[in-house]
């Protein structure tokens, strides 16, 4: 491609941005439609993603954002183990190497490069990372104290395992008989072919109609658009440098909380986050290899600057990371990775430092991905079971707005929870209850959203798995907001062997309970200056219990709704009137 | 039914946002006539009966009578339903709130996304004792007591009069539901119930929530336009039932669709998709696309055989709705999208200048360029036959505003600034196109377009050109098609049930039972709806797939169907949709059983054959596609164009409420029917195409 030629225009740029952003759309179609695991098809969790020959992300499909920045690390270091040169037309690429793959073992990406005639080398790859339900780690479902990676299942470096079109029946066994859930876990393998073989064809398509070398063109276009957009949103927030920490719970070998700490640095139309004085590589699993750690800096900035926009690889060309080699955000081998949502917990630091400075920035949602997983075998049918539920959290208030309530995190907007239903037919489960928790929204001016309590029994005995990064210390609010109680969960709640847990791992006998309980997210301002006709309307539909609101908020509520200020409220009103 | 020789006319009304089209068809003489009236949205009925009243004074005259509605839609779209409360398990009043948790897609990078407030405040949502499990067996028992008193504090403290009532498991086992129902109903005779499984027996609670709140919401509305509706047709002599279109395809008895009035809700466009069903059985086409454009988005449907495809899932404003609707692709762009330059790059849409101000060449105040400005430019619409002549435009300030607004940014020139607007607009319908043909495991080549709508067939012929597809075909009085497609229906209803078990011989025997009650009640409402034995067809099918998976892939039943025919079918119909099939044990998801009464229906009637060669009442500059430069466009009025006409391209043809545009590398022809055939000229197929389809 020569330097020199001239632009294409701003239709033909803009045409052909849409039929490859439709290539990725048409890849996740195939992918849910076809999909084994609930993670995929229900909980949507994937990441879709194609990159042109210089490895440049040209499109993505909606998914989880971290997933979508961690395959850019990857396709990189597929290259670098397979090299270019030895990859040929209808191979497909299997990694899950977490220090390569950015994500743990259990998430595999599948990787295709597509050639056009005449051409050396690759000239796009399309990549499809998706969650698979087993891998043959140390125990079934998922791992919470290995303490390397050889713990964690059958690991993948890049290998072939579709060869000229032909799935290469030796790796495909090798999966089968390593993994505890072969059924699924194949079958979803089919799932990600089959959309790496719609967007393939689909693909090639684009490059028929348009010409190669004229879609390379107008993607590069498209990229550097990207670029001055970004730019010009990092150029629009105020220069400095601010830091932030907070902490995940401990790491299940120890119980030392971790520290994470994060500098952001604006400079012009540049941003350098620079994660170095956080904690060094732990014994447990919560590590983050540094793709993980590029990913979830990368989902963060793009929230920051260019949220609207589809995404390419010019969104993210003025941000800089800094990791070093052996941080608890740059875990190298062996390190124990598997349960390194501690990615989630980290996430909204970055917020949590320029809010000091950026007064639209929400408080702090209930900070983690606060889920669970149970595991047995069901006596109805005789068969063993793997079931996950990701729940919702409530979410930071802002200036303008209370946080919402029950909803997924902002690190996975577009995962969703498991229908009670699907959990009680595909499990030896029972819900007592799932209900939204009064007062867990963080008091303020704007109130954090609420949290989500869930009740389960076993109907059977089988095993809990508690999944929770950030249930020691408490969501952070913002001027002048209150802090929301943390997610936890309770086993056995209510009888005398009651045990409040954060990420944990328990058997349970039949007729044996759960309680999992969500954090609400921060407030935003002082509490007394809520609107009492806001604070009234929670009492009535207790989002907000009398007592708290007399408490927090300096109102007395009454039945009918009527409100009385405290002698507190009062005061604090006329100090700040006053000033 | 009735004696269609005696009174021979069928209407067929659709209201849409703008218009209410209203469409005659004559049993004796077989011609079809459309009127007109404005969209009177604070007294629905009033527009109805204005386009009827240009057609048929006197209603006596008339043997069918079918309407499309949207009022259930805009209810939801626009908040405007009954003030709801929920009745639910006890403990589990917040799962209508806490829903699936997921925030809309369109706003996955927005971290301080502020959800719209709950559309029933958690103070109305109680939760009463009674529980039932997975397998329907029931583990804590109903209480009347306890549903009264919810009752009573929705009815009394809260002054609601619409209840919806949702238990979890209560697809497979309604009882408690149906208790519930009979509860409330004693005790609070005037107030709406909702019972999730009367509108739905599939799994997944908040689905199934969802579906009765949005039908407690949208009931009390219907109910009192339709009732109203129907005894203003009576007095004006109506005197056969009122049909009221389905979203999923047939039409009801508003007797029906007063119980049911969740159906109705994307009633408007399966109008067209059934027409479009319909011309493709008639003319034979294996595989068709219907592209219906209207002024703020383009409705599109794969229909493969006749049939078009369907989905058992709907979203309204991120509402679920478990109701079978068609598999409509909607883009979010039509004759009102804006057009601007975002850097450098020329964007279409997401915004829409909407009716008001709307295009800048209706002189009400828009300064942006719209799609229409751009076809004023173009000259692919001529003002002075806007709307059939029935509006002003001004197409310099059209020209204007693409000249400054784009063509300046852009570097080039208006024209082509102009022209650039329907490459990027045609690129976003093209990529959804393609998603809906890829769930086939279908090319989109291998399709024919059916262009209608107001601005279809201007841009069918384009759509086709950019997507290779050899034909597009252009029906009569395209701008009311939806209400062609209504004249077409037949009487439908669906019955479902999730069953989840395992697909071998024992298991289809032992579904007999369920299907033997599906049908039962399937032939009850046939019965209700006035269709006796013979006119009453019911089809079976199930939903299969691989165990574990979830998505399923409905396979028709015939009678006496094993378990290993079915089960051939389903991995055929695999491997044609994903490319794979595998060898796993297969479950059964849902029974289904779709009742279907036959309404007598006019056939397509042939016209008389061209008498001389098509002659052009005039000519007009545009911007040929083919050449990418102004040429001369001879203008037809589709009434001088008989079966036998060959026109080539480029051309316009003319037909007041709508334009077809064909370009220098397309050709016309006219069918035995009259339907408007563009081909492409160089492929060589247009007169066999022609041939096949006389």
């Amino acid at each position: 491609m020569s330097a020199t030629r001239a632009p294409l225009d701003g239709a033909t740029v803009e045409v052909i941005r849409n039929y490859v952003h439709s290539v990725a759309e048409q890849m996740r179609r195939t992918l849910v439609r076809s999909a084994f695991n609930p993670v995929i098809y229900d909980v949507l969790d994937f990441g879709i993603s194609l990159y042109d020959s210089k490895h440049q992300l040209m499109a993505e499909a909606a998914g989880i954002t971290h997933f979508l920045g961690a395959n850019d690390h990857a396709l990189v270091k597929l290259v670098e183990y397979v090299g270019d040169g030895a990859m040929e037309p209808g191979d497909v690429y299997l990694m899950n190497y977490p220090y390569w793959s950015g994500a743990h073992s259990y998430d595999a990406m599948l990787c295709a490069p597509v050639f056009r005639d005449g051409e050396e080398g690759p000239a796009a790859y399309l990549a499809v990372r998706a969650h698979w339900m087993d891998l043959g780690a140390k125990e079934a479902g998922y791992v919470l104290d290995s303490t390397d990676m050889h713990q964690e299942g059958l690991i993948f470096p890049g290998t072939k395992i579709v060869s000229g079109g032909e799935v290469i029946r030796d790796i495909l066994e090798l999966i089968r008989f390593n993994s505890r859930l072969p059924d699924a876990t194949i079958g979803d393998f089919h799932a990600q072919l089959a959309a790496l073989r719609t967007g393939e064809e689909r693909l090639r398509q684009v490059w028929d109609k348009f010409g190669g070398q004229i879609v390379e063109q107008a993607i590069d276009q498209v990229i550097e658009h990207g670029e001055r957009v970004a730019r010009r949103a990092v150029a629009a927030l105020p220069d400095g440098t601010w830091s932030a920490v907070d902490y995940v719970d401990d790491d299940y070998v120890t119980d030392d909380l971790i520290r994470i700490a994060v500098e952001v640095t604006i400079d012009g139309d540049e941003m350098t986050v620079d994660f170095n004085g956080s904690s060094g590589t732990v014994a447990g699993p919560v590590n983050l290899p540094i793709g993980s750690t590029l990913g979830l800096a990368k989902a963060a900035f793009k929230g920051l600057t260019t949220r609207d926009e589809a995404t390419n690889a010019g969104h993210f060309r003025p941000l800089k990371v800094v990791a070093d080699p052996g941080n608890f955000f740059h875990a190298l081998y062996p390190s124990a990775t598997f349960t390194q949502w501690s990615a989630i917990v980290a996430f909204e630091l970055v917020y949590k430092a320029l809010a000091q400075v950026i007064d639209t920035l929400p408080a702090s949602s209930g900070g983690d991905e606060p889920g669970f997983m149970a595991l047995g075998n069901d006596p109805r049918t005789g068969r063993d079971y793997v079931v996950s539920n990701n729940e919702g959290i409530g979410w930071g208030a802002t200036r303008d707005h209370d946080g919402g309530t029950a909803q997924q995190h902002p690190s996975q907007t577009t995962v969703r929870n498991t229908p009670i239903e699907v959990l009680e037919h595909k499990a030896a489960l029972f819900h007592e209850k799932v209900e939204l928790i009064p007062d867990s929204g963080g008091p303020g001016r704007h109130r954090g959203g609420l949290g989500v309590e869930r009740v389960v029994r076993y109907m059977a005995p089988g095993e809990v798995l508690s999944m929770k990064k950030k249930s020691k210390t408490r969501p952070w609010a913002l001027y002048g907001g209150h802090e929301p109680e943390p997610s936890h969960m309770d086993l056995w709640p209510g009888t005398d062997q009651e045990k409040r847990v954060g990420m944990y791992r328990a058997w349970m006998e039949g007729g044996e309970r759960f309680a999992n309980r969500t954090a609400g997210g921060g407030g935003y301002g002082h509490p007394f200056e809520r609107a009492p006709e806001a604070v009234a309307a929670d009492v009535l539909n207790s989002y907000v219990t009398t007592q708290a609101a007399r408490e927090h908020y300096g109102l007395l509520v009454a039945k009918d709704g009527t409100w009385q200020s405290t002698p507190e409220r009062s005061a604090h009103t006329r100090s700040e009137s006053g000033d | 039914m009735t004696d269609t020789n005696k009174r021979p006319l069928r209407l067929a009304v659709d209201i849409g946002g703008t218009f209410v089209d209203a469409l005659a068809y004559d049993g004796t003489t077989g011609a079809i006539s459309l009127n007109k009236a404005s969209t009177t949205p604070a007294e629905p009925a009033a527009g109805v009966l204005e386009a009827v009243e240009g057609l048929a004074g006197d209603l006596a005259s008339v043997s069918a009578f079918v309407h499309g509605t949207t009022l259930g839609l805009n209810a939801i779209l626009q908040r405007r339903g009954a003030d709801v409360g929920i009745i639910t398990n006890e403990g589990f009043r917040d799962l209508f709130e806490v829903a699936r948790a997921a925030i809309p897609t369109e706003h996955m990078y927005n971290f301080s996304y502020a959800p719209p407030p709950v559309l029933v405040p958690r103070r109305r949502r109680l939760g009463v004792p009674g529980r039932v499990d997975a397998q329907g067996q029931v583990v804590a028992e109903f209480d009347d007591d306890a549903v009264r008193e919810a009752g009573r504090v929705l009815v009394e403290e809260h002054g609601l009069s619409s209840i919806a009532v949702c238990f979890l498991h209560s697809y497979a086992n309604p009882e408690h539901e149906q208790r519930a129902g009979a509860v409330l109903r004693e005790a609070f005779p005037h107030v709406s119930v909702s019972l999730s499984t009367d509108i739905t027996r599939e799994y997944r609670e908040y689905e199934r929530t969802s579906t009765a709140v949005m039908d407690a919401y949208i009931r009390p509305v219907l109910n009192d336009y339709i009732s109203v509706l129907e005894s203003r047709l009576r007095e004006r002599g109506l005197s056969d039932p009122l049909h009221i279109m389905r979203s999923g395809g047939g039409a009801m008895t508003a007797d029906l669709a007063r119980t049911a009035p969740l159906t109705t809700v994307l009633s408007g466009p399966a109008g067209g998709v059934v027409g479009a069903g319909y011309l493709a059985s008639e003319l034979g086409i294996e595989h068709l696309l219907s592209f219906d454009v209207g002024g703020t988005s383009i409705d599109s449907c794969v229909i493969v055989d006749g049939e078009p495809g369907e989905v058992h899932e709907a979203s309204i404003d991120s509402f679920p709705l478990l109701i079978p609707i068609f598999d409509l692709r909607t883009i979010g762009a039509g004759g009102g999208s804006i057009a601007w330059v975002d850097d450098g790059l020329l964007r279409v849409g997401p915004h829409s200048a909407g009716a008001v101000p709307g295009p800048v060449a209706y002189g009400q105040g828009g300064t942006e360029p719209t799609v229409t400005d751009a076809a004023l430019t173009l000259g692919y619409l001529d003002a002075r036959e806007f709307l059939g002549g029935k509006m002003d435009v001004d197409p310099v300030a059209a020209a204007d505003a693409v000249r400054d607004r784009l063509a300046e940014p852009l570097g080039v020139d208006t024209a082509e600034a102009a022209a650039s607007v329907f490459r990027v607009m045609m690129a976003r319908s093209v990529g959804a196109l393609r998603e809906i043909t890829v769930e086939r495991g279908l090319d989109p080549r291998e399709f024919t377009l059916l262009a209608f709508g107001g601005a279809g067939p201007m841009l069918g012929p384009m759509l086709a050109r950019e997507m290779g597809i050899a034909t597009t075909i252009v029906p009569r009085v395209p701008a009311a098609f939806s209400a062609f497609g209504m004249l077409m229906s037949d009487l439908e209803y669906e019955f479902s049930s999730t069953v989840l078990r395992s697909l071998d011989g024992e298991s289809l025997a032992g579904l007999e039972p369920l299907f033997a009650d599906l049908e039962e009640q399937a032939r009850s409402v046939l019965a209700e709806q006035g269709v006796s034995g013979e006119q009453g067809r019911l089809v079976r099918r199930v939903d299969v797939r691989y165990r574990g998976q979830e998505h399923t892939l409905g396979i028709d039943l015939e009678p006496h169907d094993g378990a290993t025919t079915v089960l051939d079918r389903f991995h055929e119909l695999h491997r044609s949709r994903y490319g794979h099939a595998m060898d796993e044990p297969c479950e059964v998801m849902t029974l289904r059983v779709r009742a279907v009464g036959s309404l007598p229906k006019p056939a397509l009637a042939r016209e008389e054959p061209a008498d001389g060669p098509a002659g052009a009442v005039g000519s007009r500059k545009a911007f040929d596609l083919a050449v990418g430069a102004l040429a001369e466009f001879p203008v037809y009025r589709r009434e001088d164009l008989a079966p036998g006409h060959r026109v080539p391209g480029p051309a316009i043809v003319e037909e007041g409420t709508a334009t077809t545009v064909l370009f220098g590398d397309q050709v016309l022809t006219i069918d035995a029917y009259g339907h408007l055939l563009v081909n492409a000229a160089q492929g060589g197929t247009e007169e066999t195409t022609r041939e096949e389809h006389s």
